[in-house]
């Protein structure tokens, strides 16, 4: 497990690097692609519970960091998706091999559209109701397509980096 | 059994991250360390698929843009040398508002030092509109301070560190900004909408005569966060709903603020 720790957080700091340098300043209609939430959520899918949390934490405390937006939910977000979807990755639901071809896209872009309102809630929460001022509708719509385009190489990673960090699921 | 093991173990850490989390959040003195420290553990990653990914991306946007850069840095010319002759005819008159405003007083922008600095990244999120700078209390920039370039109000400091600064831009949600415009003898309160959605005003009183392109300066009252005379928007759009005793303005940053390479930071404080 401590071999996969480090496996997955060496990878983990990778996808931060190409959120902060290649997709942060990249942007489409003015919306960053959250790869820091599309990693735990591959992980989870791909059926790594525990590994698919601590990817979530690691990628998301990195991530707010970096922005002035309230400290940690990036991380909450991450691991809210990662958890479930671990659970439906350990019942076989949205797995690469036993699931038809479309579930994992379409799970991943359920995941992309819900995660910006959960962060906008979270935020409330937090006392921040400035987020939802933004363009939340499109930020959920752009993340969710970004999601299911990329979610079946993205699981397929994360389930090799598993493999090679040691851990059967 | 290994199963519950699993689902424990995942739990566990799922909590103590929340924890953790939660009162890291709530002591928000250690987030300058962190940020720095996160900082210095994320930066060789970055800088590796940076290394990586901006050749190949200039490759392809220098292949397809050439001819547009070359068309902009001609029309860029043109426009500089303009600027350059109106500067040149307007001399006199500015040497004499620059005489008036210091014998009564008032900071005008012109007068006021500025430390140039490089933008060196924007927000990595949709939900705030923020830039990080190069220079920093070592420069003399201090939280509060506000920034200009391409022509208009950017934002102001909210953050330094000795060797950079945050800017919070005008756009962003939590962002207001005092203006006036015409002679200044009405005021009003504008506010962010968002990266994308520009600047907004509700509740402007039906007596002003705004029309579409009117340019809206800072008001510069006293206890304000800005100096006088900043331009600041452009009225887009004047919305009157029907029994509404007040305007709602859609309005457009003077400045371009979505190319900023480099910026001014004005050396005037709010309380000052």
């Amino acid at each position: 497990m401590s071999r996969a720790l480090v496996v997955v957080t060496l990878a983990t700091l990778f996808v931060e690097g190409l959120q902060l340098a290649v997709f942060s300043p990249w942007r489409i209609d003015g919306v960053v692609i959250m790869v820091v939430w599309l990693w735990p959520l591959a992980m989870g899918l791909a059926g790594y519970s525990a590994l698919g949390l601590w990817s979530a934490i690691v990628a998301g405390v990195f991530f707010d960091t970096h922005a002035v937006t309230p400290f940690g939910l990036t991380a909450v977000v991450g691991m809210a998706l990662a958890y479930g979807a671990s659970r439906l990755g350990r019942e076989g639901v949205g797995d690469l091999d036993s699931a038809a071809w479309w579930v994992t896209p379409v799970l991943a872009g359920v995941a992309g559209f819900v995660a910006p309102a959960l962060y906008v809630a979270l935020g409330a929460v937090a006392l921040n109701f400035g987020l939802w001022r933004g363009s939340v509708l499109q930020v959920m719509v752009v993340n969710a397509l970004a999601f299911a385009v990329v979610a079946r190489p993205v699981t397929r990673l994360a389930r090799a980096v598993g493999r090679w960090g040691g851990v059967r699921r | 059994m290994a199963s519950d093991r699993t689902r424990r173990r995942a739990w566990t850490l799922g909590v103590a991250a929340t924890i953790v989390v939660t009162i890291l959040y709530l002591t928000v003195g250690v987030m300058s360390g962190l940020r720095s420290v996160a900082n210095l553990v994320v930066a060789p990653f970055a800088w590796t698929i940076d290394q990586v990914a901006r050749p190949i991306g200039h490759f392809f946007a220098g292949t397809i843009n050439y001819s547009d850069v070359l068309a902009q840095n001609q029309k860029l010319r043109y426009e500089l040398g303009r600027a350059q002759l109106a500067l040149n005819e307007r001399w006199p008159l500015y040497r004499e508002l620059q005489q008036v405003t210091t014998q009564l007083h008032v900071p005008f922008l012109s007068t006021l030092p500025v430390v140039s600095a490089q933008v060196t990244s924007i927000s990595p999120t949709s939900f705030s509109a923020t830039i990080d700078i190069s220079k920093g209390r070592d420069n003399g920039v201090l939280s509060g301070m506000p920034v200009v370039a391409n022509g208009g109000l950017v934002g102001s400091v909210i953050a330094t560190t000795p060797y950079g600064a945050t800017v919070r831009l005008i756009t962003d949600a939590s962002s207001l900004v005092g203006v006036t415009w015409g002679n200044g003898a009405t005021s009003f309160v504008i506010s962010g909408r968002g990266v994308n959605n520009g600047l907004g005003a509700s509740s402007v009183v039906l007596t002003t005569s705004l029309k579409r392109g009117t340019m809206l300066v800072t008001n510069g009252l006293s206890g304000g966060l800005f100096p006088p005379g900043i331009p600041v928007a452009r009225v887009r759009q004047v919305a009157l709903s029907p029994g509404a005793t007040t305007y709602s303005l859609s309005l457009e940053p003077a400045a371009n603020l979505t190319h900023l390479s480099y910026v001014d930071v004005v050396q005037w404080e709010p309380s000052t």
